[in-house]
């Protein structure tokens, strides 16, 4: 039986939100940039076994520098949160924290999951530090070379539907 | 002519014309020295006045051009109405235009009801007609009210946008994402632009009318090609009605979109 269920990106602006819904859904990848505006609504069918599958419907929320910004009405409903962060600007993970307990409050039934991607930037030395800043249920991604994109997608449709 | 002798011809041309040039540029520069110097001083006894002047003359171009000018625009308006019409109309135009719609409008809904007021009239004609020529009553009363089709019916969760239950006619369109879609326009209108407990009521796009209906947890949006007016409206709004305390309010009702399909099925209310 197929369920569907709401997923949001979130996060600053030029993280790869778009590129990380672009990977998963088309399998795609292009270094240039378009700027989202508004919110844009893309649909993936993820497989769990023969006869189960969850149909995500994904929000690709317009970069902000605060969730604040965002108008609320779009959050609503939504079963899974994913925060994306670019690891190699600083900026976009300074307020990672206060972010996701902001969101734990606002929506204490949905699922949150941080993401930081960008990861195929980092040297391996580089990479290690920044799992060490980070704990482990965090996701290091490349939208580029496709790293944990399906991983990601895949963990959430699982714990969703159960 | 020698040779030395020559030269001193040619130096002396030269010298001559140097020095008269010289002397008459003395002398122009004298002149407009002496011209700025008057202008200066004159400038200093003149200036205040024409100031005054200019100042009174400015205060007076109401008082005496006004009526002047009023009654030569008058002449000239008289004189080329043609033009003037011709410079307004496209602003005139756009008022009338929105206007006549209005009015349209208004009296389509009268036809309308009239139509259905005389609907014994329209019957008979129908039977008559279906005799003549040999077409049954029913696929003609069909024909006439396709003018206004239902072409998909969704019924949404308010919060996230999932779909519940469809009836379509299409198949092309992913009505998940499109129920998603509609739900993050209504949120940004009615976030935008309404206040209070209004809502978004309807949304017109091509030759489509989007029909949004507010219930409790969700929301049901019916896409109609054709008129799309009050007494339309007003149908569709109890037949949602109806439907909703049958169907969806009891909660357990897995086969909405066969209930969907049953009751709509010819997209024809
Ligand atoms: N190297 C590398 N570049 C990436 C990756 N993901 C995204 N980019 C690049 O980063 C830029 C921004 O990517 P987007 O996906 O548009 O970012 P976004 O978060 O959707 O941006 P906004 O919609 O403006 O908030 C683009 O030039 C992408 O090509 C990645 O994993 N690795
Ligand atoms: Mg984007």
């Amino acid at each position: 039986m197929v369920s569907s269920k709401k997923v949001v990106l979130l996060g600053h602006f030029g993280v790869g939100k778009s590129s990380i819904i672009r990977k998963f859904v088309n399998n795609e990848f292009s270094s240039d940039y378009k700027v989202s505006i508004g919110v844009h609504i893309l649909k993936k069918e993820v497989q769990l076994s023969n006869n189960d599958s969850v149909s995500i419907i994904i929000w690709d929320m317009e970069g902000t520098d605060s969730l604040t910004l965002i108008n609320k009405v779009y959050l609503l409903g939504t079963h899974s949160f994913i925060y994306v962060y670019d690891v190699t600007r600083p900026l976009t993970f300074k307020s990672l924290s206060q972010d996701i307990i902001s969101l734990k409050t606002r929506f204490p039934t949905s699922l949150i999951k941080t993401v930081g991607n960008k990861v195929d930037l980092l040297t391996d030395i580089e990479k290690e530090k920044h799992q060490v800043l980070f704990k482990i249920n965090d996701y290091l991604s490349s939208a580029k070379t496709g790293e944990n994109i399906e991983q990601l997608f895949q963990d959430i449709a699982i714990e969703l539907k159960h | 002519m020698r040779k030395d002798k020559k030269l001193i011809l040619l130096k002396e041309l030269l010298l001559t014309d140097d020095r008269a040039l010289i002397g008459a540029l003395n002398l122009k520069i004298n002149t407009l020295e002496s011209i700025i110097e008057q202008r200066e001083k004159l400038s200093q006894k003149v200036d205040p006045l024409i100031d005054l002047k200019l100042q009174e003359y400015t205060n007076d171009i109401p008082k005496k051009l006004g009526p002047m000018i009023t009654e030569s625009l008058k002449n000239e308006i008289l004189k080329s109405k043609n033009q003037v019409v011709d410079a307004l109309y496209p602003i005139i135009g756009k008022m009338i235009k929105k206007y006549i719609q209005q009015e349209f409008k208004i009296l389509s809904d009268k036809i309308n009801h009239q139509l259905k007021k005389r609907f014994s009239i329209a019957s008979f004609l129908r039977l008559f007609k279906s005799k003549f020529m040999g077409v049954d009553e029913e696929s003609l009363m069909l024909q006439e009210l396709a003018k206004t089709a239902i072409q998909e019916i969704f019924i949404i969760e308010k919060k996230s946008g999932l779909l519940k239950a469809n009836f379509s006619k299409t198949t092309t369109i992913d009505k998940e994402v499109i129920s998603a879609m509609l739900t993050a326009i209504k949120s940004f209108v009615e976030e935008a632009f309404i206040t209070g407990e209004e809502h978004l009521e309807a949304i017109e796009y091509g030759l489509y009318n989007i029909h949004i209906q507010n219930f409790e947890s969700y929301y049901i949006a019916v896409v109609i090609h054709g008129v799309y007016d009050t007494i339309y409206k007003s149908k569709l709004k109890s037949k949602l009605l109806d439907f909703s305390a049958n169907n969806i309010s009891n909660t357990t009702n897995t086969n909405l979109a066969e209930k969907l399909a049953e009751v709509f099925k010819n997209g024809i209310i």
